[in-house]
């Protein structure tokens, strides 16, 4: 048996009596077609065989529907049939004011976007930029570049505030809509958005897009003489055109604190990087200072359960506690 | 290493190295490195590696031919050798202000065939990677249809299931090289790009479970991570050759591929084939939702833009040499790199060593399929002269990969999208290589 596999213990996990190592052996050469061993010792389940029914096994005549699946009832569809339509279709009942907007827009959104729709940092600017679309550097807000208000509705419904999506209520999407349109002065101070006059609006760029006209480049497989090498002009990457090196090296996952360091890199750092909504800086001790004197527990606490801009785990309901609470260490571990 | 001699470095190195052949294969590693740092060989570890290596080349009999190695289930699944440490993606951190709504690449320099492993194909999250429990997790198909119906994960691999090798692209590869080459290696400048067979049940197989009403003429799919991820698709591209897809390269699909569920729509904008599906809504016109009107529209510069440009239009690149890839001493090497089409086969490629005055054709080699990586080959003799070297592909249709200035001539600088210009490597005569772009 030296350098191959054991027989025995494959099949039976001990050593057997020469006699049965035999049987064994035939056995397991017939191992894949189905063995069937005589030793009384061993009993044989038997096996009844139902005759197939006839019929729907022709592989060239399938029918269209397999009948696989369940009816999904309008209750069901309900909850995730979220999606709104440029004409309205999928808007639930609702409404919102320019007025609620803003105070919605300035708890929940401007800790990215900015209090007047700027954008923080690398966050998405929402206004301005009007007639820069031909420009070098166009700016494509929703003002000057988006063509349906109900991408905005939608999106907003969808996907935002960025750390807790689908959390809010019809009447604050209505609500912030309406802002965010009059941030972009598409509609006045005094205006309500409601169900029945969105379908009125008009955005700034609805005519600018038209469908894909592609191919529009057509070259031709040239072999010889395409051009004057002479003349060619070269370019030399990289050039950096935002003033930043990449950071083109994965950092090594050496760090003990690995678990720590992606949680921080993945969760916290949205907002503790740049300090939106009021947080504490990463690496900024100052920052920190007034909260470490209230204690390190008090800072878990807050981590855990939320505090003002801070949701409880940072939105990461999932987390364990020790988690999180590894990520503040590491947070700490930087000041 | 400070205060020896070479000699004595050497001498020191190799009794090292006998010494610690007795031990096995981790106690080894654990062993030298510690007795490096004793001997204050931090700094020069790369000399002392390699001396200590060299125990291990013919005529020595190396250390793992004279000891037993792991047994079976060491690594119940299996890894890369820990010598592919750098196979990774990696991401440029400036490009967006987090993770979480954020892309990384796929190291193509290291790849070969057309394959992409399921471990290292790029990543590109709106709201973040979701952890989806698969009997937890349903597709809803309803709308324009006579039975509206919902599927779960194991109902769905109950249909006829189909298997095919298919690219998928972001749109955006290559979207920062615009206005000049800003990236500094073929990771950065085409790594939005990965290839897997993919397994699935038809989309079309599925329509025909609930049944299309006659005006129905788009599908809007949907996510189920947090960004609610959504995209319209003409009815046409649904019957033609969608897939549902469960599987990729022959496992379950990868959470950060959308498991247990995504939308494939071969040849198309990556961001078309919405992962962690869960929902497939047949209507008559498209939705215009976020991410087919600010987002991955083509901005012209007459100012009007582009919408539902879906086709990754052919497109190829030199993955060796490149700049993580520099010629080491003159020689013969094989000039490889890789060519796709979102409209069907590859059916050549020429190179160019002289930034695109003379071409020759490049031949092709392994698998030719539709809508599918194809690697094409040349063998050159290199003498140390600096090369501007180029690929230029074609498809079935007879579209012929553009360059730089015909892409900028018709789109300007800021569409963002779809940049397939010919790519040029400038070689060195040290053999480094180096992004550049001709005008």
């Amino acid at each position: 048996m030296h350098n191959s596999l054991n027989v025995n213990a494959l099949i039976n996990g001990r050593l057997l009596s020469m006699r049965t190592f035999k049987i064994t052996i035939v056995c397991f050469a017939g191992f894949l077609v189905g063995c069937q061993q005589s030793d009384q010792s061993i009993e044989t389940p038997k096996e009844t065989v139902t005759k197939v029914a006839d019929g729907a096994t022709s592989q060239t005549d399938l029918p269209k529907n397999f009948s696989i699946g369940h009816q999904a009832t309008s209750d069901v569809i309900a909850g995730w049939d979220i999606d709104v339509r440029p004409d309205g279709l999928g808007l639930p009942e609702g409404s919102g004011s320019v007025e609620d907007g803003e105070s919605i827009y300035e708890d929940k959104c401007a800790m990215c976007h900015g209090s007047f729709g700027e954008g923080e940092d690398q966050w998405p600017k929402l206004t301005g930029g009007a007639g820069s679309l031909t420009e070098a550097r166009p700016e494509k807000s929703i003002g000057s570049f988006w063509p349906y208000a109900s991408t905005l509705w939608d999106y907003i419904n969808r996907a935002m505030p960025f750390p807790a999506p689908q959390s809010l209520e019809p009447d604050e999407v209505y609500a912030i809509t309406a802002y965010v349109l009059n941030m972009n002065e598409i509609v006045d101070d005094d205006f309500v958005l409601t169900r029945e006059n969105f379908a009125s609006i008009e955005m700034p760029n609805k005519d600018g897009f038209y469908i894909d006209d592609r191919p529009d480049t057509k070259n031709t497989r040239c072999m010889k003489n395409c051009k004057d090498g002479s003349k060619i002009n070269i370019v030399l990457g990289p050039v950096y055109s935002l003033g930043k090196k990449a950071d083109t090296v994965a950092e090594e996952k050496t760090d003990e604190n690995d678990l720590a360091k992606t949680t921080y890199e993945s969760v916290c750092q949205v907002c503790h990087a740049s300090g939106v909504a009021n947080a504490p800086k990463m690496g900024v001790a100052e920052d920190w200072t007034a909260r470490l004197e209230r204690g390190k527990d008090s800072i878990y606490s807050n981590a855990l359960n939320g505090l003002n801009g801070m949701p409880a785990k940072g939105g990461r309901a999932d987390l364990s506690d020790d988690t999180v609470k590894a990520a503040v260490d590491f947070m700490l571990s930087k000041l | 290493m400070d205060g020896f001699s070479q000699k004595e470095e050497q001498r020191l190195l190799k009794t090292l190295a006998t010494e610690s052949e007795n031990l096995g294969l981790v106690e080894r590693r654990s062993f030298l490195k510690n007795a490096l740092v004793m001997v204050g060989a931090g700094a020069t570890i790369t000399p002392a590696g390699a001396a200590l290596a060299s125990s291990n080349l013919p005529p020595s009999v190396p250390s793992w031919s004279r000891q037993l190695g792991e047994g079976v289930l060491t690594n119940p699944y299996g890894l890369p050798s820990e010598y592919e440490k750098d196979t990774i993606r990696r991401t440029v951190d400036w490009l967006t202000p987090d993770r979480i709504s954020s892309i990384s690449m796929t190291p193509l320099h290291k790849l070969k065939g057309i394959i992409t492993p399921n471990g290292l194909a790029f990543e590109r999250y709106h709201g973040g990677l979701p952890n989806i429990n698969p009997d937890e997790h349903r597709l809803i198909i309803h709308g324009l249809v006579e039975r509206p119906l919902i599927f779960t994960m194991e109902e769905l691999k109950r249909f006829p299931s189909v298997s095919e090798i298919k690219f998928l692209e972001c749109p955006a590869n290559g979207g920062m090289e615009w206005k000049a080459p800003q990236m500094e290696g073929l990771q950065f400048t085409h790594g939005m790009l990965s290839c897997c067979e993919w397994t699935g049940v038809r989309l079309s197989t599925l329509l025909d479970a609930v049944g299309v009403k006659p005006e129905g003429k788009w599908i809007l799919a949907e996510g189920a991570d947090g960004s609610g991820m959504t995209r319209s698709i003409p009815m046409e591209k649904a019957l033609d050759d969608a897939i549902v897809v469960y599987a990729q390269n022959g496992e379950a699909l990868r959470r950060e591929q959308g498991y247990p569920i995504r939308l494939m729509n071969p040849g198309w904008e990556g961001n078309t084939c919405i992962k962690w599906l869960r929902r497939l809504e047949i209507g008559d016109k498209p939705w215009y939702q976020r991410e087919e009107t600010s987002k991955y529209t083509d901005l012209m510069p007459d100012g009007r833009a582009r919408k539902f440009s879906f086709v990754q239009e052919c497109n190829s690149v030199i993955t060796s040499p490149s700049p993580e890839v520099p010629f080491k001493g003159k020689g013969w090497y094989e000039i490889e790199g890789i060519a796709w089409s979102g409209k069907g086969k590859i059916k050549g490629v020429d190179i160019s060593l002289d930034g695109g005055v003379t071409w020759r054709p490049a031949p092709l080699k392994g698998m030719i399929i539709s809508k599918c990586l194809t690697r094409f080959s040349y063998m050159y003799q290199w003498q140390g002269e600096p090369l501007l070297l180029q690929s230029r592909a074609w498809d079935e249709t007879g579209y012929v990969q553009p360059t730089f200035k015909q892409l900028r001539a018709e789109r300007g600088g800021n569409s963002i999208y779809h940049k397939n210009a010919i790519h040029t490597w400038k070689v060195h005569s040290n053999g480094s290589v180096q992004n550049a772009q001709l005008s």
